[in-house]
């Protein structure tokens, strides 16, 4: 009997390790999961106070809907212009500050319309061109 | 006739040829210029040099913020606020890097001297109310904001405690954070209203607590006595300054284990990610520069060399300048006192600029700013302009998000009101310079006065313990024995000396070489007070700490024993009449309902 319990104990030890071990491996460094609190991307659909993201300079794209805070704003990340959420338009580049209360459902807090132009877009595409991926952290 | 009319139209002709050449050198602007300060595009002001971003600094011994231009860099106004005001999130949002997600409403800094947070409002420009904190508690850093913008987190640096803070009244909870020593350093929060960080400056470790329940739950090993500590703006790394390693710990927020140590420059201080957290850059004090490394690469990229001792800093909203915050100004500036200006520099960071990577700005600031935080100008309304009873009801926008101050008033603040507090920075102490005192260091009777003599280095104090018993009129002599300003040998050094807390606007004096600082008051309060040097003089100047304690009447004073409800009430950090908008004090010490207070 106590080896029995010994050797379940042992066995669930070890799933648990591989368990963990799976789940450690995806996150930092293989770009970016619904738990963040940024994602860009480009806007694919617009509904009522709710967007879809298809993120950029990552490997493989990943596409977000994110719901708005009641609290949460646009801007332009130039001069710090105030926009309402009726302009932003599918396929502007956009970063979106929020986070994810459920696992499911993204809140955004602040929309912020990028300039393809500004030198931070120009080096993440630059970068991801040149195969070092935003989110994939070596 | 006609020889007049051939004049006058040769004139008419020469004066048009003279223009032509002037429309001709009219500068043709390119987008890159489009963002520089002397030629903005065309405002709703007459005034030419508007800025598009503004620098709240927390001035340190000035006890004021510094409201400075971006890029300009020109000092607009100083907000009065108490004695050392150190760290602060706007309100808000903490979503984003260091500037987060503000409303525009206010910011919360701490002052570490007075061991208090001041509430200033934006909008108004002016201190709206203090949260007197719990006592002892020994603030330094107020940084941490919750996502939802009800909570602040902040250290007790001085006592080795921690709080969490409910900004509509003030109510805390105050962990403990043993073993001593125990210093908590700078704190941040996760986004997602998990985690808060702070390292531990003694432990050479990160803390990490959850912050609804605020507790402690882990500790991570990182390099030698961990300073600047941030999360970046993903949510998915923490920054941390190794100060002693010259490297900063990355840690995996879902794994809470440090994922890879980078050597920086030596003596990194404090981080900055920028706006999409492709970057961080690092203050390293020792090695006189700005460390960019990219978290992606996760390699230090590129350095950048700054003139005297950076300190803090801190970046544009548009990722366009970083502000390092420099400590000393030694042969920079024209003398204005005893203690030099110490000095704002602004390197411009855009990779597609010509002048990237260089110093395109240098200007002397008031006090010995700590942290710098910037927002867009355009959160700040324009109330003098025949609007100012949208203040009180109807507030403001920003884009779709109407931001209210409400008509309801809060917890010390009454209904449709605006206090306008300037908190002391003196209360009541009498504050002289002598020539060098030579006594031996120590306390002596003198007649009724007892007279501390306190001598100040690099990095330490002689003596290190002080017993005077309460209700004694003390006088302090306070001198600066450096021979060589220790490791920086910057002959501007200047040695402070402030008994944190109840006699923090009491006590805070200065030391230059050749002459001792003299502080007189009367010790009305009981209690254990750390007494630290709020002048920055070199990379051990967190070092610097002695403790004063003020006997209760047949007793000795401790962190137990002492006047702290009496305390607590900040009494002497305002006049009486304007003590109604105090908030907070020991009555509301461990009142936070925690595990049913949402942070998010």
């Amino acid at each position: 009997m106590k080896i029995k319990s010994m050797g379940f104990a042992f066995v669930f030890a070890l799933v648990s390790m591989v368990f963990m071990a799976q789940n450690a491996v995806a996150e930092m460094g293989n770009g970016s999961t619904n738990k963040d609190n940024l994602q860009i991307g480009t806007i694919e659909k617009l509904g009522n106070r709710e967007l879809t993201i298809a993120t950029k300079f990552e490997k493989d794209s990943k596409k977000y809907t994110m719901k708005l805070h009641p609290d949460a704003y646009v801007m332009t990340g130039d001069r710090g212009v105030f926009k309402k959420f009726t302009e932003l338009k599918a396929g502007d580049l956009v970063a979106v500050y929020g986070w994810n209360l459920t696992g499911n459902d993204y809140v955004a807090r602040r929309i912020v319309i990028l300039d393809a132009n500004s030198y931070l877009i120009k080096r993440l595409d630059a970068d991801a061109k040149a195969g070092v991926y935003y989110k994939h952290e070596k | 006739m006609k020889k007049k009319l051939f004049s006058l139209l040769t004139l008419s002709v020469a004066l048009v040829a003279l223009n032509l050449p002037a429309e001709a050198k009219k500068v043709i602007l390119t987008d890159k210029d489009a963002r520089d300060w002397h030629v903005i595009a065309p405002q709703d002001s007459d005034y030419p040099l508007r800025d598009y971003a503004i620098l709240y600094d927390a001035g340190g011994t000035d006890g004021a913020i510094g409201v400075i231009g971006i890029p300009s860099m020109k000092t607009y106004r100083h907000i009065k606020c108490g004695t050392d005001m150190h760290n602060f999130p706007f309100s808000g949002s903490n979503a984003g890097n260091n500037n987060g997600t503000p409303d525009g409403k206010y910011l919360y800094v701490s002052d570490k001297g007075s061991d208090t947070i001041d509430e200033v409002n934006l909008q108004t420009g002016w201190v709206e109310r203090i949260f007197a904190l719990p006592k002892p508690f020994g603030i330094h850093h107020s940084a941490a904001l919750s996502p939802n913008g009800k909570y602040l987190f902040a250290t007790g640096e001085l006592t080795g405690k921690m709080l969490k803070l409910r900004l509509s009244d003030g109510a805390t909870t105050v962990l403990d954070i043993p073993p001593a020593p125990s210093a908590p350093d700078y704190p941040d929060t996760s986004k997602d209203g998990r985690y808060v960080f702070s390292g531990n400056y003694y432990h050479s470790a990160v803390m990490v607590f959850s912050q609804d329940p605020f507790k402690l739950i882990k500790e991570i090993p990182v390099g030698k006595n961990p300073h600047g500590t941030n999360v970046s703006p993903t949510g998915r790394m923490v920054s941390v300054c190794d100060k002693l390693s010259a490297t900063i710990s990355i840690i995996d927020v879902d794994q809470l284990r440090v994922r890879k140590v980078i050597p920086v420059g030596a003596g990194p201080l404090h981080n900055q990610f920028d706006s999409l957290g492709k970057y961080v850059y690092n203050s390293c004090f020792v090695s006189d520069s700005t460390s960019k490394t990219d978290v992606m690469r996760m390699q230090l990229v590129d350095e950048f060399p700054i003139h005297y001792r950076c300190g803090h800093n801190s970046i544009a909203p548009d990722d366009a300048y970083y502000m390092s915050q420099n400590k000393f100004s030694t042969g920079l500036f024209t003398p204005t006192g005893i203690i030099f200006a110490v000095n704002f520099e602004e390197q411009d960071i855009d990779e597609t600029s010509p002048t990237y990577g260089k110093s395109v700005k240098l200007a002397p600031v008031d006090g010995e700013p700590h942290e710098g935080r910037q927002i867009f100008a355009t959160y700040i309304q324009r109330w003098n302009t025949g609007k100012g009873e949208d203040l009180f009801e109807k507030g403001y926008d920003l884009g779709d998000y109407h931001v209210s101050f409400g008509a309801t008033g809060r917890p010390g603040l009454p209904a449709n009101v605006h206090s306008q507090l300037e908190p002391t920075h003196t209360a009541d102490s009498v504050r002289t310079w002598i020539p060098r005192d030579d006594g031996k260091p120590g306390v002596t009777k003198e007649g009724d006065v007892y007279v501390v003599r306190v001598k100040g280095f690099s990095y330490g104090y002689v003596p290190r313990f002080i017993h005077v018993p309460k209700g004694a009129k003390v006088r302090i002599i306070y001198t600066n024995i450096d021979k060589a300003a220790g490791l920086t040998k910057n002959p501007d050094v200047t040695m402070g000396f402030t008994a944190a807390g109840y006699y923090g606007p009491r006590t805070m004096i200065f030391a230059v070489r050749g002459m001792s600082a003299v502080d007189e008051f009367v010790a009305d309060k009981a209690g254990e007070f750390e007494y630290y040097c709020q002048q920055f003089c070199g990379p051990l100047h967190l070092e610097m700490r002695g403790t004063f304690f003020v006997d209760p009447p047949g007793g000795k004073a401790s962190m137990g024993v002492g006047d702290y409800d009496e305390m607590s009430k900040q009494d002497t950090m305002l006049a009486p009449g304007e003590r109604q908008f105090i908030v907070g004090t020991n009555k509301l010490m461990n009142k936070l309902n925690e595990g049913s207070e949402p942070v998010i």
